[in-house]
């Protein structure tokens, strides 16, 4: 990966980490009536977008996953990802 | 190896390899059961000045399965802290160690012990146990035996527990049965052939990370029973071990791999050889994510395994009553996947139901043997492997003749073995208890002390 991608890719990342935390805050219309609670934890939380086309976004944090189902921040995150 | 780096992914993870696991009823302690599980194959006993040690990161556990289903009923799990004392020294030690507490082990390591119990909120047993260092050598790890055994932890209920160094236990001619299945002391007979010769053990001289635990054997019977009754299914309990990553694993500039996410098991062993030897190529790394009980996608190469079909070729005339045996191996696949039944072998049974897992399955009811035997049941000693594994269990020969076809008969009686069958072996032994080579103990932890680091000599090589 060349270096300029890198960054591109961390930079993503930490949009995703945000754009996750108001997806839980506030769903979307694709996401779940309810959003998981992935509890109060501070440390750094890793959005892992494991299928495009299902909108499935895995949110790692501590030991525990959230898995949640978001077409718009995957939209966003597929865009931020493309540069 | 027995499960040392059989699987190209964790190969590359020694940290997280776990080589070999063990379960018997204790020889001197009958009514508990010492389940041991080794990690960090091929260890250098002179491997500094950064020594193995356990992974902070890893999340290794022994598991029972007790009610025939596969699944993890009980669960031991082990966290390890590792610290460094002086960080302006690139030594391990900054002088003699003589007591796991000195100050002069400059990364000591801690661990906790969890018991998880199906249904039940985790309870931990402890936390803050000290491994030992490594032997290092005369000088820096003084009388290892009295060093190590201040590691030796009681725990609640009867338990006792053991975390570090060791010498290794299992043996195998590694250099020559993975140069085209050659075994020397039938090479002669080799479709390569050269002059039969004495078995090397590829292991030898070389140690591994144990985790030893002592349970009364009602720490893992569903109930809480103690066992008397050889002939009952529920004396039986399937046992293995596994190690476990967090799912992500990112590079910070500042702070370096960072893990974040629910564990995933990268490692497990039960039977010896299971997925080193059954197992294709392919399939290893899958194999060794997935649970027990999702063990039925490999009974084929159980029942069709390719080393059986590699001997007579491999060892031309040897083998033709193999040769020409097509049934699916109903022997093997009780040995390894479901546990034998009733009525197989006189007096034994340790058959955990019909699920196809691997598993070690031990039969708790089965007293420990006053001479045990290498070769276990097969050679008459029901309380070797395959009912557990102990540490002198020879399961390079059991394995071998059995696919070889010495034990098709015991499920197979118009079958008629061919002679080599009850023959073969890789000739390679434990070495004797003798010029620092490893001695298993008497007592628990039973494993034998790691070779030192400035006591080993180097091996020999040759292009």
């Amino acid at each position: 990966m060349k270096d300029t991608s890198r960054r591109g890719f961390l930079t993503v990342a930490g949009v995703g980490a945000a754009a996750a935390g108001v997806a839980a805050a506030v769903p979307s219309a694709a996401a779940a009536a309810k959003p998981p609670d992935i509890g109060d934890a501070e440390g750094p939380l890793v959005a892992y977008v494991t299928d495009v086309r299902t909108s499935e976004v895995a949110l790692l944090v501590g030991e525990r996953e959230v898995v949640v189902h978001d077409k718009d921040l995957v939209a966003r995150l597929n865009h931020a990802a493309k540069g | 190896m027995s499960s040392h780096r059989e699987a190209p992914e964790i190969s590359k993870d020694p940290v997280a390899d776990n080589t070999d696991t063990y379960a018997f009823v204790s020889p001197d302690k009958p009514n508990t059961v010492t389940l041991i599980a080794n990690f960090i194959p091929s260890q250098i006993p002179e491997g500094g000045p950064n020594f193995y040690e356990f992974g902070d990161d890893v999340l290794y556990e022994i598991i029972i399965s007790n009610r025939g289903k596969a699944q993890d009923d009980i669960t031991y799990q082990f966290r390890f802290t590792t610290v460094i004392r002086n960080p302006n020294t690139f030594l391990y030690n900054t002088g003699p160690i003589t007591k796991i507490t000195d100050a002069t082990w400059n990364r000591p390591q801690t661990y906790s012990v969890t018991r998880v119990e199906r249904g039940k909120a985790p309870q931990q047993l402890a936390s803050g146990l000290l491994c030992p260092p490594v032997n290092v050598g005369v000088r820096s790890t003084p009388n290892y035996a009295a060093l190590a055994a201040q590691a030796i932890y009681n725990l609640p209920g009867g338990r006792k527990v053991f975390a570090g160094q060791r010498g290794e236990s299992f043996h195998v001619d590694l250099g020559s049965i993975f140069d085209l299945g050659t075994l020397r002391p039938f090479q002669n007979l080799h479709l390569i052939p050269s002059a039969a010769a004495a078995g090397v053990n590829g292991t030898q001289a070389t140690n591994v990370h144990t985790i030893a635990l002592q349970v009364p054997k009602r720490d893992l019977t569903v109930g809480g029973h103690d066992p008397t009754d050889p002939k009952a299914q529920d004396s039986v309990i399937g046992v293995y071990a596994s190690a476990s990553r967090q799912r992500s694993k990112v590079w910070d500039d500042n702070n370096g791999w960072q893990w974040h996410g629910p564990f995933r098991q990268v490692s497990r062993l039960a039977n010896p050889l299971f997925n080193e030897v059954i197992v294709p190529m392919a399939m290893k790394d899958r194999w060794n994510r997935v649970d027990p009980s999702d063990d039925n996608q490999f009974a084929q190469f159980v029942l069709n395994p390719e080393l059986a079909r590699l001997l007579p070729v491999l060892y031309p005339g040897v083998f033709p009553h193999l040769a020409a045996y097509t049934k699916p191996r109903a022997d093997l696949a009780a040995i390894l996947l479901t546990g034998i039944p009733a009525g197989v072998v006189p007096g034994f049974q340790n058959f955990t139901g019909t699920r196809q897992a691997d598993l070690l399955r031990l039969n708790l009811a089965i007293p420990p043997s006053a001479n045990p035997n290498p070769l276990g049941l097969v050679a008459g000693d029901p309380a070797g492997f395959p009912n557990g594994r102990r540490l002198l269990d020879d399961v390079v020969t059991v394995e071998l003749r059995a696919v070889a076809g010495l034990t098709i008969p015991l499920v197979d009686p118009s079958f008629s073995p061919d002679g080599a069958a009850s023959l073969i072996q890789d000739g390679t032994a434990l070495p004797p208890a003798s010029n620092n080579l490893p001695a298993f103990l008497n007592t628990f932890p039973y494993v034998p002390l790691p070779g030192g680091g400035y006591q080993t000599m180097p091996g020999t090589t040759s292009p």
